[in-house]
């Protein structure tokens, strides 16, 4: 594994992760370049939503170091410190305010004040009323923008999340398997999206269906046993001995 | 309640729970005003006007009894403002009533001055323990603005610093009410002992005057029970108030979602503090009208059960809402009044019943009653919609992908 | 459970224990009386001899006698042969008049005809007795005490001899200590003796006997010594006396805190096994017991039922507050009891055991089935809904019971207790530690060696999963949450041991309790005995160090909170690597 040339906006070395006993993440090293769109595939179990825990601070590995841009170590920082530091998650399952609307999700995830007090007197702005719009345009939730959030499809809420997401203006995204649920076409316009944000953000997505992953045809570091088992282009991936052998060769496509 | 702010569409919005919630708004508007017009001019006026005789006329005794329930209600909404709002089922609320109403009773103590049944300058329970003089700091209490000062600091501080500590370690859900009962177990504890010089297990009684007023004239009596239902119309103000801000989308976030809200930079922790706090002033505030008017406090007030039952009136009137614990506060209440005296023995086993069944029956309460009903009501309608035409159920507009245009 | 055999086992155990009264050499017995009666008839310092000499034989005879002798009950009888000495009998008949039984032959006394006497006490010639020989008579009785046949009887009469200050008894001590077997009793007057030198004016001697009562960790002569070594009179003896007091002071603190230990322990095996039924409960299911409390006190009623059902019976009737016409509706319930007695009253509480866990259980069924059913994944109204529940139940027992505290009485072979050097380890909570530890086992056997306990742990683990393979989960909570309840009959049960029985029992453990899963790690059995363990003797020995019950509980409570900062997931958290 080589080390990339600075500047890197991700960087894991040596991390490992044990749960009474199970070895989750173990020796994980993992690169990323500023701007890069990772996709990162793996059987279940493979660590690939905990290795998404450890970066946002949700747990804390046992040794190793996590670091973020120019050296800014996150196991040391909580969920929403490392947030603030531009890095934004969308679940696997989607998680929205259900009882919001859907501008007031995305209300609540625009960048600025995060202070208890600054939020009792609060207004829209202007700027936050066009930014708001912006972002339900690229999500395709305009006409909704006054649903309840609870009422969207699993697809709409997913989208959502991910408007939630734009709405943060990261720097780094982590996506975790954001087709899950949707239909061949809404993945394929999942796909798209993310391919436009791409060089604008640093994206890292998770996903287990490979035919997305063909879709978005970046480089694909593919996870198993909690460490990096082989990283290249789909198709270097696909023919990887290794690779067959722990996850394509048993399961072919989706799992 | 939800906020209006954020409006880019003027035309209708589709929604079942939305039309509800329109609906309710409106029901809720007039009811309040008009409850506030009943309890606030009304009842002080035939209370104070009309002549015994006349069956217009409202009791002292009665007057008394909806001062002591409004003072509830305003424990009820300080509950609410957790449970429903936030999620937090905090099982220790009674606590920062009893501490507000400690605070007023040391007040109220100083003002009956020599007239106990010692006659000395200090109160009886302190003669009874062997003192002489009063401990140093039970002498700022002779003023009503520094016990008042103190009955916002104390619980104030005291829910800073356990919030402070349970939010850090992120204690939520049922861990967080089980500490919040050991924190007032604790705290009841305490009282009981002789030694913390409050009275003991017998706390403070025979209270006389307030600002120089006699404690048991029915013109002092009325005047509480105004400034209770000032305090609570005030309280609901605030808290409504307080749900159409940001902080009331994100307290709300929270309890939805509260993954969610910490992985979009807020710190949720500071926010369920900021409640928490805000939700023991607003209980204390109940404490501090409740002593003078019912003339007693002691170290009962903060057992468990009493926390408990203020959880019951508001699961009975409806979480989540802010008249659903007001509504659940009276009812509850003036039921006990009346089963305590008809049934004496039988009240427990009433309130225990009623638990059970609002929980397994009513999880909305009495104010998300008409809802649950209409839904019944769509449901069997549907059902024979469908078994008469053999269609599917009209469910939400179908999410097509016309609708949803992704930029590209 | 098999109840038969313990109950054989004691029933065993006591036949052997029963003493058969062993009878006294006859010829030895003469020879006593016959002392006896000069005894009475001598005078002065020669009778105080006698006296003396005939209490260190240690007859029964003499005891009788000499009890009755201040009470003017000894009497000299002038017959036709010269003096006889005998004892009036208590017994009177109509007349007031009572038969007396001749000391020296231990006939009753005849006149010449060889008719029973029967004489009225002013009839008679009381023995004389003076101050001085009245003293020397209860010396003499003091001397006889030594020889009761119950050690404790013993011991207590040298303990009584060491405090009397009075240098003559060393004699009696020294006589007694070449007779005694019993360690405890030899260890006693190796104590009174020492105790007694003390008074000796050689300070050579005293110190000799400080040092003796310091090894021998005198906590009865602490005063004693404390007031030597505050007196002046000899510096040595005085420095003696500090040291010997420094470390019986020692000694009564490392019995304390042994004490405390041992309380706390027994303490935490009664948490634990409150706590052992939440944490599977909660660890199951999800569901918050509040009524868990009223498990515990189902089982110390059932206690009660059946210590009942074994004497007299038992029986309530309740009238309800409501009218059906003019009658008022009432429903009662009279069950006669066994009217048993020794032994077998004793035993009640070996089928109260099994029977608390049996009727907590069939409670705990019923209440799942009825509530707690539609409220799984609803957590937090689980708890109010089941504290409705709690309501509802103390209520009952209200009605039911009183709402005073019952009594339990401990059988006879739970009221003893252990001494170790000074230490009382009390049966009753031996006991509990006993049965603490073999309920853990057991549990843990369940959970781990049987095809329920695979169930359970599958359901535990995966609901969804569990259901997909075919495990009727309904059957497991169900069965879970009795068992759970169970265990808080069992604790229940113990409690009635312990403790007072009444209403509000388990609202004194519920708040503990739920602390001890808390701490303990939800879902984790280990967690759960480690915590209860800890909170247990946490709160016994903060009781001991602020001397407040109180203080100790809110003490207890500050550090659990304190706690939860340091590990927010208990002591063993079971951690899971899911998000959502």
């Amino acid at each position: 594994m080589n080390k990339p040339h600075a500047p890197f906006i991700l960087m894991l070395e040596e991390v490992n992760k044990n749960f009474e006993g199970y070895k989750a993440i173990s020796n994980l090293t993992f690169y990323m370049d500023e701007g890069e769109l990772r996709v990162i595939i793996g059987p279940n179990g493979a660590g690939k939503s905990t290795m998404l825990d450890l970066i946002t601070g949700r747990t804390k590995p046992d040794n190793g170091r996590i670091e973020f841009g120019k050296d800014t170590d996150l196991t040391r920082l909580n969920e929403y410190q490392i947030n603030r530091l531009g890095i934004g998650r969308k679940f696997q399952t989607p998680s929205v305010y259900i009882d919001h609307t859907v501008s007031e999700n995305i209300w609540l995830s625009l960048k600025g004040t995060r202070a208890v007090w600054r939020t009792l007197f609060a207004r829209v702005s202007p700027g936050e009323r066009d930014r708001i719009q912006d972002v339900l345009k690229t999500v395709g939730l305009s006409k909704k923008a006054e649903w309840k959030a609870g009422a969207l499809s699993h697809g709409q809420k997913q989208w959502l999340e991910i408007g939630m997401l734009l709405a943060q203006d990261p720097k780094l995204l982590l996506v975790d398997e954001p087709a899950a649920g949707m239909t061949d076409e809404e993945t394929h316009k999942t796909g798209d999206l993310l391919l436009s944000l791409e060089g604008k953000h640093s994206i890292v997505v998770i996903e287990h269906d490979m035919t997305f992953v063909r879709q978005l045809a970046r480089k694909v570091t593919v996870l198993h046993q909690g460490t990096v088992l082989c990283e290249g282009s789909v198709d270097k991936v696909q023919n990887d001995d290794r690779v067959i052998e722990v996850y394509l060769g048993k399961k072919r496509k989706r799992k | 309640m939800e906020t209006g702010r954020i409006v880019f569409h003027s035309k209708p919005q589709p929604g079942l729970k939305h039309m509800q919630r329109a609906d309710f708004k409106k029901f809720e508007n007039w009811g309040v005003v008009l409850a506030a017009a009943i309890l606030l001019v009304a009842l002080p006026y035939l209370n104070a006007f009309t002549p015994e005789s006349s069956f217009l006329h409202v009791s002292n005794f009665t007057i008394n009894l909806y001062g002591k329930y409004l003072c509830y209600a305003i424990l009820a909404i300080s509950v609410d403002l957790l449970w429903g709002y936030v999620g937090l089922l905090s099982l220790g609320q009674a606590l920062y009533f009893s501490l507000g109403g400690y605070m007023m009773g040391m007040y109220l103590m100083r003002m009956i001055g020599d007239l106990g049944q010692y006659h000395k300058a200090i109160p009886d329970f302190l003669v009874f323990l062997g003192w002489t003089t009063l401990p140093t700091f039970w002498k700022p209490f002779s003023s009503l603005p520094f016990a008042l000062m103190m009955a916002c600091l104390l619980p104030g501080l005291l829910a800073l610093l356990f919030g402070f500590l349970a939010f850090r370690s992120r204690i939520r859900g049922v861990y967080f009410s089980i500490l919040t009962q050991a924190l007032t177990y604790g705290a009841c504890l305490l009282f009981f002992r002789n030694s913390l010089l409050l009275g003991g297990n017998n706390g403070f009684t025979d209270f006389k005057f307030i600002l120089g007023y006699d404690l048991r004239s029915p013109t002092t009596q009325r005047a509480l029970y105004i400034a209770t239902v000032v305090a609570l119309l005030m309280v609901y103000g605030v808290c409504r108030w307080l749900n159409t801000t940001k902080f009331g989308l994100v307290q709300r976030a929270i309890r939805d979602s509260e993954n969610r809200v910490l992985f979009s930079g807020y710190a949720a922790g500071n926010y369920k503090l900021f409640a928490y706090v805000i939700a023991a002033l607003i209980a204390s505030l109940g404490g501090i009208l409740y002593v003078p008017q019912v003339g007693i406090i002691n170290p009962s007030e903060m057992a468990p059960d009493k926390s408990l039952e203020a959880v019951v009136w508001v699961a009975v009137g409806g979480r989540g809402t802010l008249i659903g614990p007001v509504l659940g506060a009276l009812i509850v209440n003036a039921l006990k009044s009346w089963a305590t005296r008809a049934y004496p023995d039988m009240w427990l086993m009433f309130l225990g019943a009623l638990f059970v069944l609002v929980t397994l029956f009513m999880p909305k309460g009495l104010v998300g009653l008409a809802s649950q009903l209409r839904a019944v009501k769509e449901r069997v309608l549907r059902k024979r919609q469908s078994v008469n035409k053999e269609m599917p159920p009209a469910e939400m507009p179908p999410a097509t992908a016309a609708e949803n245009n992704l930029a590209k | 459970m098999n109840v038969r055999l313990p109950f054989i086992l004691v029933v065993a155990c006591l036949a052997c224990l029963t003493r058969f009264a062993s009878a006294a050499p006859a010829a030895a017995d003469a020879q006593v009386r016959t002392n006896l009666a000069a005894a009475v008839l001598a005078n002065g310092e020669e009778q105080q001899k006698m006296l003396i000499d005939l209490a260190n034989t240690g007859s029964k005879i003499v005891r009788e006698v000499l009890v009755g002798w201040p009470r003017d009950q000894v009497i000299v009888y002038e017959s036709t042969n010269g003096k006889l000495p005998a004892v009036l009998e208590d017994e009177v008949d109509a007349d007031g008049k009572a038969r007396a039984i001749r000391i020296d032959n231990g006939d009753f006394l005849k006149d010449d005809k060889g008719d029973i006497l029967h004489l009225s006490p002013t009839d008679v010639t009381p023995a004389e007795s003076d101050a001085a020989l009245r003293s020397t008579i209860q010396k003499a009785l003091d001397i006889l005490a030594l020889s009761a046949p119950d050690p404790d009887a013993r011991r207590a009469a040298v303990q009584k001899l060491g405090n009397s200050a009075r240098e003559s008894n060393l004699q009696v001590l020294k006589l007694r200590l070449e007779k005694e077997h019993d360690s405890a009793v030899i260890k006693s007057i190796h104590e009174a003796t020492a105790l007694l030198e003390l008074g000796s004016a050689d300070p050579a001697r005293q110190i000799s006997a400080i040092k003796n009562l310091a090894k021998l960790d005198s906590i009865g002569s602490l005063d004693t010594l404390k007031r030597l070594a505050n007196s002046k009179t000899n510096a040595p003896v005085a420095e003696a006396a500090r040291g010997a007091v420094n470390s019986i002071e020692q000694h009564i603190s490392a019995i304390n805190i042994f004490g405390t230990l041992f309380r706390g322990l027994s303490l935490g095996s009664i948490l634990l096994i409150v706590a052992l039924g939440l944490a599977i409960t909660f660890g199951l299911m999800g569901v918050i017991n509040m009524a868990h409390g009223e498990m515990i006190a189902i089982g110390a009623y059932t206690c009660y039922v059946i210590q009942n059902l074994f004497g007299s019976g038992f029986g309530f009737s309740i009238i309800l507050p409501f009218h059906f016409g003019s009658h008022p509706i009432s429903f009662g319930l009279h069950l006669p009891g066994l009217n048993a007695t020794g032994l077998l009253y004793e035993s009640y509480f070996l089928f109260a055991i099994p029977l608390s866990f049996i009727v907590a259980a069939i409670a705990g069924l019923v209440i799942e089935r009825a509530v707690i059913r539609f409220l799984y994944r609803r957590p937090l109204e689980s708890l109010l809904a089941t504290w409705g529940i709690s309501l509802i139940m103390q209520q009952l027992f209200r009605m039911v019971f009183g709402a005073n505290n019952v009594q339990v009485n401990s059988p006879s072979w739970l009221q003893g207790h252990f001494d170790i050097r000074d230490l009382i380890l009390g049966y009753n909570r031996i006991f509990v530690i006993g049965f603490a530890v073999m309920i853990v086992a057991g549990t843990w056997l369940l959970l781990t060696k049987t095809p329920l306990g695979l169930l359970i742990r599958a359901v535990m683990q995966n609901r969804g999963m569990a259901s997909c393979i075919g495990v009727r989960t309904d059957r497991v909570n169900m069965l879970t949450f009795a068992f759970g309840s169970g265990l808080a009959g069992l604790a229940g049960a113990f409690l009635s041991q312990i403790g007072n029985v009444g209403p509000s029992l388990g609202q004194t453990y519920i708040v503990d309790s739920f602390m001890t899963v808390v701490v303990g790690g939800v879902g984790s059995i280990v967690g759960t005995v480690w915590s209860a363990v800890g909170i247990g003797t946490g709160d016994q020995i903060l009781q001991q160090v602020s001397g407040s019950p109180v203080t100790g509980k809110i003490v207890m409570l500050i550090i659990i909170i304190l706690f939860l900062q340091w590990k927010p997931g208990g002591l063993f958290s079971i951690r899971s690597r899911s998000l959502d």
